[in-house]
């Protein structure tokens, strides 16, 4: 499904973390990795020599590891350019990663790795990297919703991550807690929170499973945001991988928005995953 | 993999760092990119918004809907009283909210003392150079170094070690220090011996380390995250209140929109019908009911102080008695924490320490016990590690005087699991060696018995490995001690050499008893249905023998130890936690929380406790987290919902009788709340269905649910504890505080006889002063403010005879004694005086709209009082005990 991976690289630390992550992706499909720097006319130079050290240092691990790779260095609006690379080159899939600094601003709105999230003509693993020390992630969360849409791909995509890493799957769906009028909060048990697992869930898991991935999933009750955050620091989790978000601002105004939430205070590194095409 | 499991070179390339440390720019821009390196708090709810919540819920919506309603019936219809009524119950509003704001606010101190666990400056290497730069300042890829006394600002990779030796204590609970290496490490993180952890701190050497997590990435970090996170659930009680207030309210919304209508039916104007609406309204509200549930838990809160268990949320006092499982440490709440040599095992076999002084062996012995050990003892007190100051102990109750100049020392390391001492005698130079056997035995030669030196035969070492097991079996901790004469030559031979070619001497049997009212404790708990499960660092023999001794187990117990427990699903876990009979042995604090968050999960009310900074996280997720008052950190002191003062199982176990009997208390005084409601209710159903003046305004209720009533409340909320509290399971969550028995008891006997004697006196009054079926006397009218008066005291009469029935739902007034509670009495004393001070008392005449009473009328009250403590009795004879 992917043979042209693309990595966007910068002057950060963070960007090189999470051309790593890419380049073991790369590996376990066989495909090909891009490592893409764009250089924006503002950038100081030692930024800009940080940057281009770290597009070589990347080249030299991906030609160890024998995966194929193409560095592309350039300068401009790196969204813009980003996305006319991804057309060219027919990338699959684009890892991009995001700041603490763009975690600031609600919906990380305006941002570059926004813009890259919403508008490539391609897969995109945005990636929020705050544990350094943390080189292959064994146990991955994958928090899920009860609607999932773009089963095959998602699936395909969180089955071949883990296999990439040698990593053990852990589903968790945060689910709205049981309660009535009068009754108020009702207790369940796991195995009645399983009965209650949304079908799009059980085929998701179904699909995984096809995939070859080993999988464990739990229902947790509670608010989203706190639960997936809760989990992945009690067990402990090396990664969370959850889907992008797709609420409007309006309604994440209204209704919160977790993905937010876990992207601004997440305890291990975290990747949203926006699919892009079907199959 | 992790960073622990790569060399120290890749640990440069992986986090782009070098010897030399970052530059400042980098440091910068890594500083904008991981933020600060200080522990946050997460999800701290301002106070202002706690505050707010207490007047946007439910109950408090439908009352501000009422108050606006009355300032706009005042608006349109001004002079009917409107503008005190809104007045009146938004003063009802903000008591509720206040008494719960109060009850649920709970100072947060817990993140703030694992603040304290970091350093505020550190000594870092950046641009090739030693610079001193605050902590916060410091980012993954930093290379700090580290020195003796210092505490470790953020989790770091060993890159350099001079023997470098840290604490774990804050983080891991292991007091024995760790010397860290710079060597890949396949460990879990927590056990690698190259990573030095935030807020452990330096106890020997120095070493530099290559720093990859900060602030709430640390392991101290995620502690923080958990502590912060985790969800302060509603208590059962609140809930219990929640439900109720949302029975109450819907019950009196729905009778106040029925009764409404049913007043435009009768032709009765809407300002009229509206007023009716609302007085059925706040009629239904039992407003008290909050506030005095809230003196009621400060009450219990302070007579558990007296027990030592000191509560620090008052919502945990009445937790602490809807509790199903404990889960609870082994040393120093179930064992005194004191160690006791209680046998040896010399001369081929076990002997008590009375009868060891006779055996030549016993000098020997008794002399490695003093001398081989660093404890002391200054002014007839003893210091140093439990275990040494035992068998130090041991030795001068034998031999009052052993004493000998130390040469040397090889110390104790948890890897080696023993220590040797090197010292001069009068015979010449000994080496002392004490250990685990494991550890000792290999580096004996022979075995000195029966006043001889045997070489150690295959036979002889299967002998003292049975004497082992025989020791263990008895939950016994046992040490190997063991001795040789040296050389002068020897004191410069390195460690190793040192301790080789020993005799063993014997083993010494040692154990940490429990304490003497856990038994009954233990015993309390298993007829309340509390389940006990113990979780202990220690061994799983020594934690089954403890466990037998106190009778917390009779069979075969399931012993689940905590790699095991690393290992399970949670399914399997679930499964196991099911059993009658479990204990958790080899126990680190990071396993609590996985098992009391299973226990919660599966329906359990769990009290846990714990003492170290990694039990807060388990502390706070638990229904009860009980922290060591002695013993603890203030991290778990700050994350408990309770501190016991003495660490002592017994006192939890009188706690949860305690939560049991406020509880109990609860329901008591909530059946003497909710009786007042039915007359309170049925005067208004009689003045719409009968055309008949109002006999009872909203401020009249006001002055019960707010004023008289709550003071004999509150002294039913100090009844003591009824004896069978704790020989009955704890009550299922499925059961509800307003239960149909409350609601029947209240509502159908209680509350119609009160309404009866209500009504009586209120018509009763009006014919004396002549008034004629159907006719309507205005508000002001004297006759009418008497009569209302009437029904108010008639009430509040009524109520005072209530508040002994409602003492207990099956036991007699009569039996209980009507002197047994002082407080009970005063209650009343108070009412009476309110109750003659609203008849009387010319400002409460004005505010209530009351009027002074004749003397005669008092005297057709005292029947209906009488008549609903004999109609109680007589309910009594026919219900089942139960608690309430």
């Amino acid at each position: 499904m992917y043979k042209r991976v693309l990595a966007a690289v910068n002057e950060h630390l963070n960007s090189e973390i999470t051309a790593r992550y890419a380049m073991e992706f790369a590996r376990s499909c066989g495909a090909k990795l891009f490592i893409c720097f764009i250089a924006d006319k503002s950038l100081p130079h030692a930024a800009l020599r940080n940057a281009e050290n770290a597009v070589s240092r990347l080249f030299i691990q991906a030609e160890e590891i024998h995966v194929p790779v193409e560095s592309i260095s350039d300068s401009g609006d790196p969204a813009a350019r980003i996305e006319q690379i991804v057309r060219r080159a027919e990338i699959d899939l684009a890892f991009v990663s995001t700041r603490r600094t763009d975690m600031k601003r609600r919906f990380y709105a305006g941002s570059v790795s926004r813009r890259l999230l919403l508008h490539l003509p391609c897969s995109v693993a945005l990636v929020r990297v705050v544990h350094a020390g943390m080189i292959r992630p064994r146990r991955i969360l994958v928090p899920l919703k009860a609607r999932i849409d773009q089963v095959q791909q998602r699936a395909f995509f969180t089955a071949q991550f883990a296999n990439a890493f040698d990593a053990r799957l852990f589903l968790l769906y945060a689910s709205p807690p049981a309660a009535s009028l009068f009754g108020g909060h009702i207790h369940l048990t796991p195995i009645e929170w399983q009965q209650r697992l949304p079908e799009s869930i059980a085929a998701f898991i179904k699909t995984l499973q096809q995939q070859g991935a080993e999988v464990e999933h739990k229902v947790s009750p509670g608010a989203a945001g706190k639960t997936i955050r809760l989990e992945a620091v009690a067990k402990p989790h090396d990664l969370i991988l959850m889907g992008a978000s797709q609420r409007s601002l309006i309604s994440s105004l209204f209704q919160g928005n977790p993905v937010e939430e876990v992207l601004r205070a997440t305890p291990c590194d975290l990747i949203l995953f926006r699919p892009r095409h079907e199959n | 993999m992790k960073i622990s499991s790569v060399t120290p070179q890749e640990v440069f390339r992986l986090l782009v760092s070098s010897p030399q440390g970052l530059t400042e720019d980098e440091a910068r821009r890594r500083l904008e990119e991981f933020g600060r390196n200080e522990i946050s708090e997460l999800e701290k709810r301002p106070l202002w918004k706690s505050f707010l919540l207490q007047f946007t819920h439910f109950l408090a919506i439908i009352l501000w809907m009422a108050a606006l309603l009355a300032f706009l019936s005042e608006y349109f219809h001004p002079g009917a009283g409107m503008l005190t009524l809104a007045l009146a119950i938004i003063g009802v509003i903000l008591i509720n909210g206040i008494f719960t704001f109060v009850q649920e606010y709970k100072s947060e101190k817990a993140i703030e003392k694992l603040r304290l666990l970091l350093p505020f400056r550190v000594r870092v290497i950046r641009d090739a150079k030693e610079h001193e730069i605050p902590a916060e300042q410091i980012v993954p890829g930093d290379l700090i170094l580290l020195a003796e006394g210092d505490l470790i600002p953020a989790d770091g990779r060993i890159i350099e070690s001079n023997r470098l030796t840290v604490s774990n204590a804050p983080l891991t609970g292991e007091s024995e220090p760790v010397q860290l290496s710079t060597e890949p490490d396949d460990h879990p993180l927590l056990e690698c011996k190259n990573i030095a952890f935030a807020g452990s701190s330096i106890t020997s050497g120095s070493g530099k380390a290559m720093v990859f997590a900060t602030g709430m990435r640390t392991e101290v970090g995620k502690i923080a995250h958990l502590t912060g996170s985790v969800s302060d659930d509603l208590t059962p009680l609140q809930k219990e209140i929640v439900k109720t207030t949302r029975f109450v309210t819907f019950l009196a919304t729905l009778m106040g929109i029925i009764f409404f209508f049913a007043g435009a039916l009768t032709g009765r104007s809407f300002w009229e019908n509206f007023l009716f609406a609302i007085g059925i309204i706040v009629a239904n509200v039992p407003e008290g009911l909050l506030p005095t549930v809230t003196l009621s838990l400060a009450m219990g809160s302070q007579r558990m102080a007296k027990k030592k268990a000191l509560v620090r949320s008052l919502n945990a006092v009445e937790s602490l008695g809807s509790v199903s499982v404990i889960c609870t440490d082994k040393t120093g709440t179930l064992t005194q924490n004191k160690m006791q040599v209680r046998v040896l095992w010399i001369n081929g076999e076990i002997v008590s320490l009375s009868d060891a002084i006779h055996l030549p062996a016993s000098v020997n012995f008794f002399r490695i016990a003093a001398l081989c050990n660093n404890s002391t003892f200054v002014d007839g007190h003893s210091q140093g590690d439990p275990t040494e100051i035992a068998l130090l102990q041991a030795a001068h109750e034998s031999f009052s005087d052993i004493s000998a100049a130390r040469i040397s020392e090889i110390p104790f390391t948890s890897e080696r699991k023993m220590m040797s001492t090197l010292h001069r005698l009068d015979s010449g130079i000994c080496i002392f060696t004490k250990g685990a056997l494991e550890s000792v035995l290999p580096c004996c030669t022979h075995l000195e018995l029966n006043g001889q030196t045997l070489p150690l035969t295959a036979e002889l070492r299967e002998r003292i490995l049975a004497g082992y097991t025989s020791l263990t079996d008895q939950g016994l901790r046992v040490l190997a001690l063991a001795y040789r004469h040296a050389t002068q030559a020897e004191i410069s031979r390195t460690e190793i050499a040192r301790e080789s070619d020993l005799i063993l001497s014997g083993l010494a049997g040692l154990e940490d008893p429990p304490r003497p009212e856990v038994p009954q404790a233990i015993a309390k708990c298993l007829a309340a249905g509390i389940k006990t499960i113990m979780l202990t660092g220690d061994a799983s023999r020594t934690a089954v023998a403890i466990a037998r001794e106190i009778g917390l187990v009779h069979q075969e117990p399931l012993v689940i130890e905590g790699q095991e427990l690393a290992r399970m699903s949670d399914e399997i876990l679930r499964d196991n936690l099911r059993s009658s009979e479990i204990i958790f042995a080899r126990m680190t604090p990071k396993h609590k929380l996985r098992v009391v968050t299973i226990l919660k999960e599966e329906g359990e009310r769990v009290a846990v406790t714990g003492d170290g900074v990694n039990d807060a996280p388990a502390l706070k997720k638990a229904d009860v987290g009980i922290a060591m008052g002695l013993t603890g950190t203030d991290v778990a002191k700050e994350a408990a919902d309770m501190i016991l003062l003495d660490d002592n199982f017994a006192t939890i176990v009188s706690a949860v009788e305690e939560g049991r009997a406020v509880y109990e208390n609860i329901r008591k005084f909530t059946t003497y709340i909710f009786s007042s409601n039915i007359p309170e209710i049925i005067p208004y159903l009689v003045y719409i269905l009968f055309a008949v003046p109002l006999p009872l305004t909203v401020i009249q209720i006001l002055a019960i649910d707010l004023g008289t009533d709550m003071f004999p409340a509150l002294a039913l909320g100090a009844e003591k504890p009824a004896g069978h509290l704790m020989r009955v399971p704890p009550r299922r969550p499925s059961e509800r505080l307003l239960d149909w028995k409350v609601l029947g008891r209240a509502y159908l006997l209680l509350g119609p006889i009160e309404a009866a004697a209500a009504l009586f006196a209120f018509f009763i009054f009006l014919s004396w002063g002549g008034w004629q079926w159907g006719e309507m006397l205005s508000s002001a009218d004297p006759l009418y403010l008497q009569a209302t008066t009437a029904c108010l005291a008639s009430i509040i009469v009524s109520q005072v005879a209530n508040v002994f029935a409602c003492r207990s739902y099956s036991t007699s007034a009569f039996r209980i004694g009507f002197f047994s509670n002082p407080l009970l009495l005063l209650g009343i004393a108070v009412e009476g005086l309110f109750l003659i001070a609203l008849v009387y008392h010319p400002w409460a005449n004005q505010w209530f709209g009351t009027a002074p009473l004749p003397a005669a009328i008092w005297w057709t009250m005292i029947p209906f009082a009488v008549i609903l403590l004999v109609a109680d009795e007589i309910r009594k004879l026919f219900s089942k005990p139960q608690i309430a």
